[in-house]
């Protein structure tokens, strides 16, 4: 029993300077699009996430308890989620540029999580249950694709106001000074930040690197139709628990009522989503307050409300 | 005669009207999403104010006038308020007439010709060959990968048109269905279901208003472990077990043992452990000597009795498991060691003094009166709950699921495919121009980057030596 600790320590301090030496690095990557220093940054996300995976599985092995039962091994699993659907989205869409401001949350939410440790606790008779194994990772799951969501909701939008800066008159740029048009995707949709860039403009050159408007847009779309399903079934399941062990599926709860407030919030994103004309930076803005309802869900409830889900060791 | 049809007629046509905006209010996206915005905001009211207070907590809580705005406008009980009740029915009604009068009708679209050129996903192809030779190609390309092809004739052109994922359309048909079904599940329990609580003292028997069944508690058993971590000592619950014995409607006695996560089905009624306590034995008594009809009795935590002939009464406030030692104060481990009981005497329903009194230990009250803690004993509480809709809620919800998953994760799309004589061919009879034109359920940004792909793959497919005018690569990021 007495060496599981150091073990398990060790890992999440590997995860976690990984994840601040990758931020720093992929962050560099953003702003200098220096090529080594992404190629230093994903190892050190994948390993990252690796060792945060490997310190749960051995802590569950080491224990024999559920490690997600408490913040800390939730927090834990969040950070461990966030990256890893951060990685699986970035090889295949490419969005690396939004790697260093995953990674540095992934490092703080972490380094928060480690707060919470108190040590090898038993499970509450609530949480002895299968439904903890299925409930709670699609539930943090589902916060995680949330989480990646909101960096890249918020990338649109510092990259739609400062569009929009230049576009007003006595903006830096005009479009007509863009060498060759330079048109990214369907439509050419910030044409100001591409001309500033074209002049030096050191932040329009950053937002310049980023994908169209249109094509975030479809990105933050891909990353919360990825989210609500889990979080659906995050409910669902965390409603069957509820009616085996306190013979209610729904108990209004305030954490249940908050995570229902949550999927109303991205429900709405998606009913937007279908017109044309709310789709983009208004849906974008539903998208951070999603994250903001999700945050108040997972740390305002657990924390200054109490509950029957008021597991805060 | 005359003037009373015009009557019935105008009747008939405000009617219809009144209908037609009814229904164009609400199956609008826009409206939904504003009773969802509401619906939201009332339920995080509800998360944020503590719901089926007694009023004083929220005197306690709040500022007197914010107190009284929550009591006045039911935020304190506000899933039950009728307004709340109201928002869930105007979705649900929201729902249905977006159901019936824009997802059903949202069938295929018509098979029409389009200019190309206006849409914005759009590509042509230059290829050699003869025309019959090229529509075969182009209807093999499509053919293979999936789509289903339809050809028609226009004005003697003819078009060729390449569908996939259709049947995903009927998505948001599902997702919509899927709330109506947990909408019936619920409907069902508030028509026929029950649920309630009991207490039920170790030794005792007590039946179950609604289905007569009875159960006895056996015997009630908690276990607690003290575990050292790094901010100080935790008694950490690990089980509540109550052992009972059931009598349901075959009249047989069982022996069950109910844990929480563990309930027990009588006759389709689920009994779950939800609480425990102690009930407490008082050995009253007055000028020394006992009083059996205060004594003989066990009491519930919060129960009290009035002492004969004064305007006193004594209240069992609180049972507390461990006194400690050194302080003679509750001690914070749950686990019953030196036991004793918070007594509170109050004088006219004003509190006169409370104190904590040791097992078997007495205390006078004044007036000759004296109490004593004689023993206790182990209560159980048990929740029971009869639900004949809890089938139909989850499988609604995995109805519910399943129209999300097909409406985010396949995307119905169409393509408009027309071979035309080659424009820039110099008069050259053996090339073709083909035009493609992409649309899709979710608008075009969506499908950039596999229409892009599919317009290069077709290029190959055609003519690998010619190159699509326009074709939209995802950019390297």
């Amino acid at each position: 029993m007495a060496n599981y600790m150091p073990l398990d320590e060790v890992l999440m301090v590997i995860a976690l300077a990984s994840y601040v030496v990758g931020a720093l690095a992929l962050l560099g990557y953003f702003f200098t699009h220096e090529a080594w220093l992404k190629h230093l940054g994903i190892p050190l996300a994948i390993a990252g996430c690796a060792a945060q995976f490997a310190q749960l599985v051995a802590r569950y092995e080491l224990t024999h308890i559920w490690p997600l039962l408490n913040l800390y091994g939730s927090l834990s699993l969040f950070a461990a989620m966030s990256v890893l659907l951060f990685l699986i989205f970035a090889f295949r869409y490419k969005l690396w540029f939004a790697g260093g401001f995953v990674l540095a949350l992934a490092a703080l939410f972490l380094a928060y999580g480690v707060t919470w440790n108190e040590g090898v606790m038993p499970a509450v008779p609530s949480l002895q249950s299968y439904w903890a194994k299925i409930h709670v990772p699609l539930v943090v799951s589902s916060y995680s694709a949330f989480m990646l969501a909101f960096v890249l909701s918020a990338l649109y939008l510092v990259k739609f106001y400062f569009e929009r800066r230049l576009a007003t008159p006595g903006g830096a740029a005009t479009p007509a000074a863009v060498p060759g048009g330079a048109a990214v995707g369907i439509r050419n949709d910030t044409p100001h930040i591409a001309a500033a860039a074209a002049q030096g403009d050191g932040t329009a050159q950053w937002l310049n690197t980023l994908p169209s408007l249109a094509q975030m847009d479809v990105l933050i779309y891909r990353v919360v139709a990825v989210g609500l399903p889990l979080l659906t079934l995050g409910v669902i399941t965390g409603a069957m628990w509820a009616h085996e062990a306190w013979g209610a599926y729904w108990q209004w709860d305030p954490k249940e009522t908050a995570a229902l407030v949550s999927w109303i919030v991205y429900a709405i994103y998606m009913h937007l989503h279908t017109r044309n004309q709310w789709r983009g930076l208004r849906s974008a803005w539903v998208s951070v307050i999603g994250f903001i309802s999700i945050m108040f869900c997972y740390f305002g409830v657990n924390l200054w409300i109490s509950g029957l889900h008021s597991y805060k060791m | 005669m005359a003037r009373r049809t015009t009557g019935v007629l105008s009747s008939r046509d405000m009617l219809r009207t009144l209908y037609g905006d009814f229904m164009r209010t609400f199956s609008n996206v826009l409206f939904a999403v504003l009773l969802l915005l509401v619906w939201g905001l009332m339920t995080l009211v509800g998360v944020v104010v503590e719901q089926g207070k007694d009023p004083s907590v929220y005197f306690q809580s709040y500022a007197a006038p914010l107190a009284r705005l929550i009591l006045r406008l039911n935020f304190d009980n506000i899933y039950h308020a009728p307004y709340y009740v109201g928002i869930i029915g105007l979705i649900l009604i929201s729902l249905a007439a977006c159901t019936f009068k824009r997802v059903i009708p949202a069938r295929l679209p018509p098979l029409r010709p389009v200019n190309i050129g206006k849409i914005p996903l759009n590509a042509t192809v230059s290829v050699r060959g003869t025309e019959a030779s090229v529509r075969a190609r182009v209807e093999e390309f499509f053919t293979k990968r999936g789509w289903q092809v339809r050809k028609r004739e226009f004005g003697g052109t003819e078009w060729t048109f390449a569908d996939k994922h259709n049947w995903a359309r009927r998505g948001v048909l599902v997702a919509h269905v899927g709330f109506v079904i947990i909408a019936a599940g619920t409907t069902l329990y508030w028509a026929r279901g029950f649920s309630g609580d009991t207490a039920i003292v170790a030794g005792q028997t007590v039946e179950i208003p609604q289905t007569h069944a009875t159960i006895k508690l056996d015997r009630f058993r908690y276990v607690v472990e003290p575990i050292m971590t790094k901010t100080g000592m935790v008694y950490q619950p690990i089980d509540y077990v109550s052992h009972v014995t059931v009598v349901g409607k075959s009249g047989v006695p069982k022996n069950e043992i109910i844990r929480v996560n563990h309930p027990i089905n009588i006759d389709g009624t689920l009994y779950y452990q939800a609480s425990y306590g102690f009930a407490l034995r008082l050995n009253v008594t007055h000028d020394g000597k006992s009083v059996e009809s205060l004594s003989n009795r066990l009491y519930a935590t919060g129960e009290a009795f009035q002492i004969p002939g004064t305007q006193r009464t004594v209240q069992f406030s609180q049972f507390v498991p461990t006194i400690d030692k050194q302080t003679g104060q509750p001690s914070s481990d749950p686990r019953v060691n030196d036991p004793g009981a918070v007594l509170s005497v109050f004088d006219g329903g004003r509190p006169a003094g409370a104190a904590l009194v040791p097992m078997r230990t007495t205390v006078a009250i004044g007036g000759g009166w004296s109490v004593e803690p004689e023993g206790y004993r182990m209560v159980t509480g048990i929740q029971y709950r009869y639900d004949p809709g809890a089938v139909l809620v989850g499988i609604g919800a995995f109805v519910l699921l399943a129209g999300l998953v097909i409406s985010f994760y396949l995307l119905p799309a169409r393509l408009y495919v027309r071979v035309d004589p080659g424009s820039a061919s110099g008069g050259e009879p053996s090339r073709w121009d083909v035009g493609l034109a992409a649309t899709t359920v979710k608008g075009y940004d969506i499908f950039e980057t596999q229409f892009g792909e599919l317009v290069a793959e077709f290029q190959r497919w055609l003519d690998p030596s010619t190159g699509p005018k326009a074709s939209i690569p995802a950019p390297e990021v």
